[in-house]
Parts: C-alpha cells; structure tokens; sequence
C-alpha cells in the first residue's frame, strides 16, 4: 500500500527564530533556576537581591575575585568538554571524578620526585604522566563499552569509587608517595619545579583555564571540521547508519571515551599542580560530577562548555563571598547549580515536545506502517 | 438474527479506522462463529493488524461497533479484551525475556493469597493446561532461554490461563517448523471442539486453508469478501488478495549483449537478527546489464540477503564474491557497490546531519574532501549542489536537515550517494517503500539506467507488479530458498505468486 505524504515537501526552516532559541534556551532555564534559588534564599530569611549581589561582587567585583572565577573553573572546562565530546557521539562519560583522581596520582607521583629538569620538562612529564594514567583506567569501561556492550554508565560511576578509595589508599601513611606524619592523609607536596606558575601575584591563579578554553576550542573545531568529528557526530546521530556507511563503530566508541578519561586525568594534574600541589585524600569531591552537569548545561557543545563552566565558576566564588557577607549557607550554591541544570533539561525537554509535535503526522505514519502489517 | 446471534461469538460491523494519511480499516464488517476458526487473510498494509488491535482494545475505532455474544461492548484496554474473554498472540510476542514462564503466565493476575505470591496452585493450573493441549512448556525455565516455538506456546497458554474464549493468532507459524506447525494445528482444533473461537491471521493460503472454516479477505483496508474454506481455491484466494489491475507496464530496455557475473553467491547460509535460519544454501549470479528481481512475501530472508552481500550481516556458511573480491568486510565504497538499503531513515540516512552532510557519509575521509586532516566544507556543499540538481533533491539548499525532506527527496538523497559514483553492483532493497508514484517512477527510471549502463542490479521487493516491470530475470524467495526462476519477459503473476506462497514452479506447472 502506497504511504501518502501529507505534510509538504519540507516545513519549519531552522532559520533565525529557531537559531536564537536555541541559543536562548539555557538562559531560559539558569534565569529560571536563579530564580528559584531567589524564592530559596528568600525563605531562608535573607533578601534574595541582595544576596546575588554580594554573588556578583564577590565572582567579579575585584581581579582578585575574577582570578577565584577562573581558578574554580579550570577543572570544569577540562571535565566539561571531555564529558561533552561523549554526548556528541550519544556515550554518558561521567567517569571523570574518578578520571581525575587517577590524574591526579599519576601527575602527583612524577610531582613530587625532585628530578634535575628544568619546570617546563618536568610540568609537561607530570601533565602527561596524569593523561596517561587516567587514560589506561578508562580504558577500561571504554573497552567494555566498545567490545562488550556493557553501559558505560555503570562501569564509569562504579570506578569513581574504585578510583576514589585507590588514591585515598596511596595518600595513607605506609606508601612511599604519603607525607609521612601528616594529620590528613596526603601525599608528599610537589617539588617546585612541577608546580604551574602563579599568574598573577597575591592569588592562586594558575593557567588551568587556559588549558581548558584550549581544550575546549580545539574540540569544538575537531567536532566541526575533521573527520574524526564527523565519524563521532554520525555515531551519535544514528550508530545503525554510521556502520553502514563503513565507519568502525567500536573504534570510534573506544576513542571518545578515552578523550573524556585523558582530559579528566589533566583535570585532575591541573587541580594538583596548579592549586592543591599534593593529593588529598578525597579532594576531589564532586568536582567530576560537576563536569557532567557543565556539559549538560552546554548541551554537549564545546564552545558552550566554555560558558557554562565560567558560569559554575562564577557560583562557586562568588558563592563564598555571598555566605561570608549575608549568611546564606554555603550549600545553596549548589542547589542553585542543581535548579539551573534542572530547569535547562526542562526548557530543552519542553522545546522537544514541541518540535516532536511539529513531527508528527510523520511519526504516526512510522506506526501504521508498523501496525497495519 | 436473533437465532444466528446465539452462536456468533464476536461480530465486528463498520469498524474505520483513519490514521494521518491512511485509512487502515474501512467499514470493516466480520463476524467469527462459537467453535470456528475464521482465517483472516490480507497483503503486509491491508490491516489485519490494525484490526486486531482494534478488537484487542489497543486501539479505538474512529467509528463501528463491537459484538460479544450478541451484546455491543466498548473494548477501552486489553484488560477488558481479556476480561471479555479474547485472547491476543501477537506476532511480536509481548513476553518478559528476564521472567520465567509461569511468572509471565501470572503477570497482572491478582494473587490468590495477595500480598504474598502463591506460585503453587498457578504452577499446577499451567502444568494441566501444557498436559490437556499438548503444549510443554517447563514453568521455571526463564523466556529468555526458551526457543521462540516454545515463546509461542507459552503466549497461547497465557491466553488460555485467562480462560480466552476467542483466540487471536497473529502469523503464528511465522517461527515455527513444520512440526510444531501440525502440534499448533491440533491445539486450534482441539480449542474449537470446545466452542471456542479462533482467528487465524496469515498470508501463507496454504495454512489458512487446511485449518479455517471460513476466510475474511481483506485489502487496502477494507473487506474484498468472506467465503467457507470448503469452496475456497489458491488462486482465487490469490485474486482477492492481490487484485488490484495491473498498473505497471513493463519498461522498454535495449538488449545488453555483453555479460559478466559480477555477484556470485554459493550455498550462502546465514541467521535473522533471532538466530534463526534466514537463508539457506542460496545461490544466485547476478551478471552486469541485467536487474534480477527478487520477488516474496516480506520476511521471507529478503533483508538478510541484502546485508550479506553488503558485508553488513555475518553468514553462517558459503561465499560472496563481487567481481572475484571476496565479501569479508562491510562493502563501504560507493564506486565498488551502491546499496539502497530497506529502511532509508533508520539506516541509509543520518535524519539530524544536512544534505550535504548525508551525501558523503561514505567518502568523507577521501583525501577530496579531506585534505590535511581538515574536511572541506565547501568542497562538500560543491558536491552536494551538484548531486542536488543532477537528481533532483527538492530541497531549499544542502545545509537543510535531511529530517526535513519528503521520503521520496529523502531516498534521492541515498540513491545520488549511491549510485553517483557508478558501481559495478547495485543492491535496492523495498526501494520505493512508502513513496508516492512519481517517486517510484523515479528510482526506476534511475535502476534501468544503471543496468543499461553495464551495471548489475539486485532489486529486492515485495511489491510483485514493481518486480515484474522492471526485472530481466525474476527469482522467488520463500523461507530463505530460491523457490523459482523465471524470465522476466512473460512472466505471469499466479505462477510467481504460487512460489511466493511455498510451491515450486514444476509443482505449478
């Protein structure tokens, strides 16, 4: 039975209207979720305005607290873009708290051997040390996923606990990387010559960031104009047809997911070169998961990975200012993180109701030609 | 009516359906007798499943009423299909893989001591049921680890645990062998020998007519006619399904003289996506400059056969070669086999990737498009405008979302990818599904140009009239095996349609 087409030859041009909403979208949904946080910070008996401006001032009211911004976001932009590249191809990489742990030992472990070299070899041995670690354990789930299927979800999130327990168990006292005596399990701190240079002076500004908006817009460039961007966009577009047209599905799953364990393993170099220079047991905390939610934010665009780890870092330090000066806890810049993330997924969810409703009559053809069989 | 009401079990009278674009079922009218089995027989799209799922409360009819025992009821959800005692055996089946088959059997019945769950006396109930038809089916054993013959049983025993007293079989020996064929034929008649009703969807008319009372025709949505199966033959069971007059004249073609097999395919074996025998020792050439149809019901190993010699599905057994290359490996290059594969949007195309984008899909890493490590996009959209006019893609520009075409653009979109590089092989397979007749005149057009050009053709469909104008040599699928050949000049339908249906053509003859 020939299947009649009603709608016209083409409809709803993506043209400029559509163009600006979806760039509106997650603004939409952080003023949404900015204002929840209000009607939170209003309940909690403190003047909401007043509240964000001392937000505002204390993320960017002085170059000091510009510096705390970038500080707070470079782990974010490395996380961020590594979990964005594995949306793109249709992967839910939220390994990178354990990446970044893994990162952080192989870094800390060529850190804190005094070497004769000059900084920059020995920053750059130390760098390479905490992809390559980081790399080697997500290989692991990458391969599962690859070869063997298994979600990569659950593999990921399990080794966060591995990877968690496995450093807290370096940092304690009888192994040879752990200070010895320390009140806090750690590990010995990073010779000087493996610490990232201080930026700017009275701060703990270390170039992380530009390592991460590096990252970042080379991704966005990789995704859009090679043919390794190509492969991994057609694998997430449509991974039945990708194999169809002859790109190796599995070598291409295997590849993404390892760039999100290499830059969870810079993340976690960074994080320890540039602002801790030892590892603590557990410093991480969240800072992966936080990634996941950067990205989501971004939609899974590299470029937008860039704003919305300045926009989580802008949070984060501006949020300690606003506890210190009006006395609303600590915490609630992570529920107002959690509200906006909520509510872009929502307005994004929202907008794919709409367009699937636009779909339809498609859809519903898809189904008789199903059902009537 | 009052006396033919005590022993008609379930009447459907006037029963529409429309979905947006189709009408599936037109003033449908059927009626199935207490103790008969009522063959409901009908071409892929002729809506015996919509049908069904109208009666099983799936759907709701936009008009039209049901009768059960003479009285119209409103069937709103399969729970009151079930609670008015019709049972459904879906041809796909709706078990739980991770369960076993007594706790499908169970699944959504109440507990005999509730809240604690007595498997005890449902086991016994299950193990009788399995003695008294016949069926053996091991309650614990989990679906997953069941063959789909035994799936089968274990949803018809579903059914009768809720005491359906009509029965609804959806192409139930679609997996079955011939053995477990004849244990189902004698489960149905023991069912009907105690007064209850069975439906029996098919297109196989062998089947229908060695186990139906009476037969239901239907085509294009509406009832063609209802005759006792005592008075039924083949061929004009055949008639009605298929006739509609003969649209399709066959294509003119130059004689192409000089030949050379391109596809050679020897005793090929290979498994459906169920692990299943989908072809078995297949052989077939394919010379240049001619288009072999492949003619069968749907279903019949056309996509398996297609996957094989594009390297897509793995054989079992047997060899492809192509031009003396041996098929190894996921045939990927457009200027050595162009395949249309039968399910454009879900494997030929990328829906959220542009135009553009969709046509080098396959070539994209050439050093044309890809210089230096960098894609040229404006080598791509050059490409792309190119292909766009010399096909014909109605579109607004390259840069449109392939979503955004029409289905017959769309299947441009593939066919300029496909064939644009002139392959020595061509594989369509349902080529021109779902597209109006202008498009279909197109990608025919495109196909005998491809052969004219010295081309061989592979043209798979389950459209026989679309088969039969186009083919130089036409082969019959059933079950996997080559059921018989014949000229495509000349060909005559009740002897392609009599292989389609299982019988060789000396059988015929």
């Amino acid at each position: 039975m020939m299947k009649t087409k009603k709608h016209p030859e083409f409809f709803a041009l993506p043209g400029l209207g559509q163009l600006a909403l979806s760039g509106a979208r997650p603004l939409i949904g952080i003023f949404l979720g900015l204002l929840a946080g209000a009607g939170l910070i209003e309940l909690s008996g403190v003047n909401p305005l007043a509240a964000y401006a001392a937000m505002l001032n204390g993320a960017i009211g002085s170059p000091l607290a510009i510096s705390n911004v970038l500080v707070s976001a470079s782990p974010l932009l490395l996380t961020g873009v590594g979990v964005a590249i594995g949306i793109k191809a249709g992967l839910w990489n939220i390994g990178a708290e354990g990446y970044m742990y893994m990162g952080a030992l192989g870094a800390g472990a060529v850190g804190i051997v005094p070497l004769p070299l000059p900084p920059i070899v020995h920053i750059i041995l130390a760098l390479l040390a905490g992809a390559v670690v980081a790399g080697l354990w997500g290989l692991v789930p990458a391969y599962l996923r690859a070869f063997k299927g298994v979600n990569e979800v659950v593999t990921t999130i399990m080794m966060n606990y591995v990877a968690q327990y496995f450093t807290s168990w370096m940092v304690h006292e009888p192994q040879p990387m752990a200070e010895p005596g320390a009140f806090f399990p750690m590990s010995r701190k990073l010779v000087s010559s493996a610490q990232l240079p201080i930026l700017m002076p009275g701060s703990s500004l270390h170039p992380g960031f530009i390592i991460g908006i590096a990252a970042c817009i080379l991704f966005y460039l990789a995704i859009r104009f090679t043919p390794f961007g190509f492969r991994t966009r057609m694998l997430g577009a449509n991974p039945e047809a990708s194999r169809y047209a002859g790109v190796n599905v599995k070598r291409q799953i295997l590849f993404v997911l390892l760039i999100g364990a290499l830059m969870g393993g810079v993340a976690g170099a960074v994080e320890v070169m540039g602002l801790k220079l030892r590892v603590y047991q557990d410093f991480v905390s969240g800072a992966g998961f936080e990634g996941v939610a950067v990205a989501l934010l971004a939609a899974g665009n590299p470029l937008g990975v860039i704003a919305s780890a300045l926009f989580f870092g802008v949070l984060k330090a501006g949020g300690a200012a606003m506890s210190v000066s009006t006395g609303v806890g600590g915490p609630m810049t992570i529920v107002i993180e959690a509200l906006c993330v909520i509510f872009v997924i929502a307005v994004g969810y929202g907008e794919r109701k709409r367009l699937e409703r636009a779909d339809k009559p498609e859809k519903e053809d898809e189904e008789v030609i199903q059902h009537v069989g | 009516m009052a006396q033919n009401n005590d022993e008609v079990a379930m009447s459907m009278e006037g029963i529409t359906k429309r979905f947006p674009g189709v009408l599936a079922n037109d003033r449908i009218s059927l009626d199935c007798r207490k103790g008969e089995v009522l063959g409901l027989l009908g071409e892929n799209g002729a809506g015996k499943t919509t049908l069904m799922n109208i009666l099983y409360g799936l759907y709701q009819p936009d008009s039209g009423e049901i009768f059960i025992n003479g009285e119209s009821v409103k069937i709103e959800s399969p729970a009151k299909a079930i609670q008015l005692g019709i049972g459904m055996v879906h041809q796909h089946f709706k078990l739980v893989d991770t369960l076993t088959a007594l706790e499908n059997v169970i699944l959504g019945i109440p507990s005999e001591h509730a809240p604690v769950l007595d498997l005890a006396p449902a086991r016994k109930r299950l193990l009788n049921l399995c003695d008294e038809y016949g069926f053996h089916v091991d309650p614990s054993t989990e679906v997953w680890r069941m063959p789909v013959g035994k799936q089968q049983w274990l949803e018809i025993l579903k059914a009768l645990y809720r005491n359906a007293r009509l029965l609804v079989l959806d192409e139930p020996t679609a997996v079955l062998t011939p053995d477990e064929g004849e244990q189902l034929f004698r489960a149905i008649r023991k069912l009907t020998q105690e007064g209850r009703s069975v439906i029996f969807i098919s297109h196989k008319l062998g089947e229908v007519l060695e186990i139906t009372d009476r037969i239901t025709v239907l085509r294009d949505g509406h009832v063609v006619g209802t005759v006792p199966t005592k008075e039924a033959t083949q061929l004009e069971l055949a008639r009605m399904m298929v006739g509609r007059p003969v649209t399709m004249e066959r294509k003119p073609r130059p004689a192409v003289t000089k030949k050379e097999p391109v596809l050679v395919m020897e005793n090929v074996n290979a498994n459906d996506d169920r692990g299943l025998p989908a072809l078995r020792n297949f052989n077939l050439t394919v010379y240049s400059g001619e288009i072999v149809g492949v003619a069968g019901v749907d279903g019949n190993g056309q996509r398996e056969l297609a996957e094989c010699i594009t390297g897509l599905r793995k054989r079992t057994g047997g060899s492809i070669r192509i031009q003396d290359r041996i098929v190894d490996r996921i045939m990927d290059d457009p200027s050595f086999v162009g395949f249309i594969p039968e399910d454009r949007q879900k494997t030929g195309l990328l829906m959220d990737l542009n135009v553009g984008e969709n046509l080098v899909i396959k070539d994209f890493w050439r050093p044309m498009y890809a210089r230096g490590g960098v894609l040229h996009y404006n080598v791509i959209r050059d490409h792309a405008r190119k292909m766009i006019a010399a096909y014909d893609i109605r579109t607004p520009s390259e840069d449109v979302l392939v979503r955004y075409l029409s289905g017959g653009n769309q299947q441009k979109v593939v066919v300029a990818r496909e064939l644009n590089a002139g392959p020595v092989l061509v594989i369509a397979s349902q080529a021109t599904r779902g597209l109006d007749l202008g498009a279909v005149e197109g990608v025919h057009e495109t196909l005998l140009n491809e052969r004219n050009r010295g081309a061989a053709v592979l043209f798979i469909s389950t459209e026989l009239q679309e088969v039969m104008a186009l083919s130089d040599r036409i082969i019959v699928l059933f079950r996997g095996e080559v059921m018989g050949e014949v000229d495509g000049d000349g060909a005559d339908v009740s002897t392609i349609g009599q292989m389609m249906l299982g019988k060789a053509s000396e059988v015929v003859a």
